[in-house]
């Protein structure tokens, strides 16, 4: 099993009464009014630090995501946070999660982006192509939904085919045309970096995936045991494609809090848990469901808006620590409990890329500092094992062996 | 109820058109609820014209908007349709999405229509008069901006005239907003008003007075840009005025169509 340090990067100072005051934390909260960038210095720093930390302590990856006029994601351009941790860590694969690839034009520009992190780090981008989120996309940047998903999927064949093809080529396109196709610079992983997709349930993005080789991820807030139908429909049909049922190709993502014991997990993890769910999750659910985002068969099928869905459970009533626990939102307590609970959600969805968010919501630094090492030290060393019979085909494979550290260059004495 | 037929058209394309009534032809172009099995908008006009009512692609099946790529797509797939149908020089009624597509083809194709009636139409914008984001709510809730009081009439939300399993239900709003968002998306200005003085029809605009969705000042924007045109703000009505108010939206189509529109 491989582990990722995940990042959000929430802005941490929203107000007590922000759900009362505020109709949604994403699209239109008035940012002139809630962000302060004085302190927002210290927040993006601080940020960057527990992504260095966490390849220090042991993590495979660590990850970094696109939002866009959100409260609780502050990584318009997950680019420039990887190129910072680029040049500042050696070990630890960047994964970018992702560039939702419908909102640039031309496309090759993540292509070229992509491209550059592989260089810079020395081959150890993981490559995410999120569609993004209906608000990320729609409202905040205008995405036709209509046509959002063929436009996503034609970008993303034209990125995976300019690093792939030895020769500049003309590209004809119904949402791109360009005369010649020809990024620099190339990819060190050939013929490409790892793509992965972060998707919610639909059934058409779990066969794109498994067709085109992609990674599936999922990504949820709400914790394993409610994930669990999600993944369970994405094995189904790797079984029915009569693909290899190969637990690297899954990821998934959890929310978790080491510490001490239960009491001691709740002194450290409820208030930020409760500042994500909420404060930081409340979505006006106006925003989550623009007509022709989701497909007529993933409508037929069932397989509703997350943000929808969460929003209608948590909007206008607030979580208790205990709900956050019960309902899996949260897995917190002593490193056995946790061992065991991520033991318990390996047996059941069988995915090889477990996907951390150590830090959450109004999170101190020192807060995230302690869970990301009693989870590298008490924890990942248990479930290291698992599923090592497997092969992960979904993984960097040509960084490379001396990685070119930094090297300042100080002005001699005069 | 109505005569159904499937128009066949070049490249494949399918249009389910019905048919109503027996007089002078007139043509309906439906608005973001397409056409119920017992439209009853459809059948007053049926009472006095032969009703001539094209379903705008998408709403039956969203992959016929895949070929459809913009209002000039969708302006020549009417030209086409009417065409196939033999109509020219129309006398034409269109209602919301439906009065869109009316003036993009009145404005594309001017010799099509000769008369012309756009209820409460979109596809201008004012800065200072926004047109009202239908998108942004939970779909099942569009009714609350687009009728005065709230709730679709009775007639509207009848169980005969609309699928009662709730998946099918949000299927068949999904399907007509998909196509609706796809040319009005993300505000509702794809240049019609640079189109517009091109409109030779005898044109009048309708508009409910409490029109929440698209504000009835832009009643004045279209009789603006349209050459000729008259405008009627009728009171007591929102987005949904030819279903608030229907017997006034009918004096004024005889009004404006009088004796002069031609036997079918």
């Amino acid at each position: 099993m491989k582990f990722h340090w995940f990042h959000l990067m929430p802005y941490p100072y929203l107000p007590n009464d922000f759900k009362e005051r505020y109709p949604s934390v994403w699209v239109d909260p008035p940012a002139a009014e809630l962000y302060d960038p004085v302190r927002g210095h210290q927040v993006y720093n601080d940020y960057l630090d527990q992504l260095e930390y966490a390849e220090q302590v042991g993590f495979d990856g660590i990850c970094v995501n696109e939002h866009h006029q959100n409260g609780y994601g502050l990584m318009p351009s997950p680019n420039l946070m990887a190129a910072a941790l680029a040049r500042r860590t050696s070990k630890a694969k960047l994964v970018v999660l992702g560039n939702s690839v419908a909102l640039y034009d031309p496309p090759t520009r993540v292509a070229e982006e992509m491209a550059m992190l592989d260089v810079m780090s020395g081959g150890r981008l993981v490559a995410g192509f999120p569609v993004g989120t209906p608000m990320d996309t729609t409202y905040c940047y205008g995405a036709n939904p209509a046509t959002l998903r063929e436009k996503y999927r034609e970008g993303v064949e034209l990125i995976v085919r300019a690093w792939k093809e030895r020769r500049p080529f003309a590209f004809n396109g119904k949402y791109t045309q360009l005369r010649y196709v020809n990024p620099w610079p190339t990819p060190i992983q050939t013929p490409r970096p790892p793509v992965w997709i972060p998707g919610g349930g639909s059934v058409e993005t779990w066969e794109w995936c498994i067709k085109n080789d992609f990674l599936y991820a999922y990504l949820t807030y709400f914790g394993y045991m409610a994930g669990t139908a999600v993944i369970d429909g994405y094995w189904e049909t790797v079984e029915r494609l009569g693909a290899e049922p190969n637990p690297y190709r899954v990821a998934f993502l959890q929310f978790v809090g080491v510490a001490e014991n239960d009491a001691e997990a709740e002194k450290l993890y409820a208030e930020p848990a409760q500042y994500f769910y909420n404060r930081c999750f409340h979505v006006n659910p106006g925003y989550a469901g623009p007509p022709g985002y989701a497909s007529i068969a993933t409508i037929r099928k069932g397989v509703r808006s997350q943000v929808r869905d969460s929003a209608a459970q948590v909007q206008g009533k607030l979580l208790s620590w205990k709900e956050i626990l019960d309902r899996g939102c949260v897995v917190a307590g002593s490193p056995a409990t946790i061992v065991d609970r991520l033991n318990d959600m390996a047996d059941r969805m069988k995915v090889g890329h477990l996907m951390l968010l150590l830090h959450f919501g109004n999170m101190s630094h020192e807060t995230t500092l302690y869970n990301t090492t009693r989870f590298a030290r008490e924890v990942m060393p248990k479930l290291r094992h698992r599923f090592n019979e497997w092969e992960d085909k979904w993984w960097p494979k040509d960084t490379l062996a001396d990685i070119r550290k930094p090297a300042p260059i100080g002005i001699a004495a005069e | 109820m109505f005569q159904s037929e499937i128009v066949n058209l070049f490249g494949g394309r399918k249009v389910e058109v019905h048919h109503a009534g027996q007089g002078p032809t007139i043509v309906w172009l439906h608005g973001p609820h397409g056409v119920r099995r017992n439209d009853p908008v459809i059948r007053e006009l049926a009472k006095r014209h032969a009703v001539v009512a094209p379903v705008a692609p998408g709403f039956n099946d969203v992959d016929e908007l895949d070929e459809i790529r913009d209002v000039h797509d969708l302006a020549l797939h009417y030209d086409d349709v009417f065409e196939a149908l033999g109509l020219d020089g129309i006398s034409l009624v269109g209602h919301s999405f439906g009065a869109m597509i009316a003036a993009e083809l009145a404005a594309h194709v001017p010799r099509r229509v000769a008369r012309l009636i756009l209820i409460s139409p979109f596809g201008l914008w004012r800065d200072d008069h926004p047109v009202a984001d239908l998108f942004a709510r939970p779909y099942t809730t569009i009714d609350r901006i687009l009728w005065k009081s709230g709730e679709a009439s009775a007639e509207m939300s009848d169980p005969a005239n609309f699928p009662n399993d709730p998946v099918e239900k949000a299927v068949t709003i999904v399907q007509g907003l998909t196509s609706v968002a796809k040319f009005i998306w993300p505000i509702p200005d794809k240049g019609l008003r640079r189109r517009l003085p091109r409109v030779s029809a005898e044109t009048l605009v309708v508009f409910g007075a409490e029109d929440a969705f698209v504000p009835p000042i832009y009643a004045d924007e279209f009789a603006a840009a349209i050459p000729g045109a008259r405008k009627a703000v009728i009171a007591d009505a929102a987005h949904m005025v030819p279903y608030e108010q229907t017997h006034e939206v009918m004096r004024l189509i005889d009004q404006q169509f009088g004796g002069s529109v031609r036997a079918a």
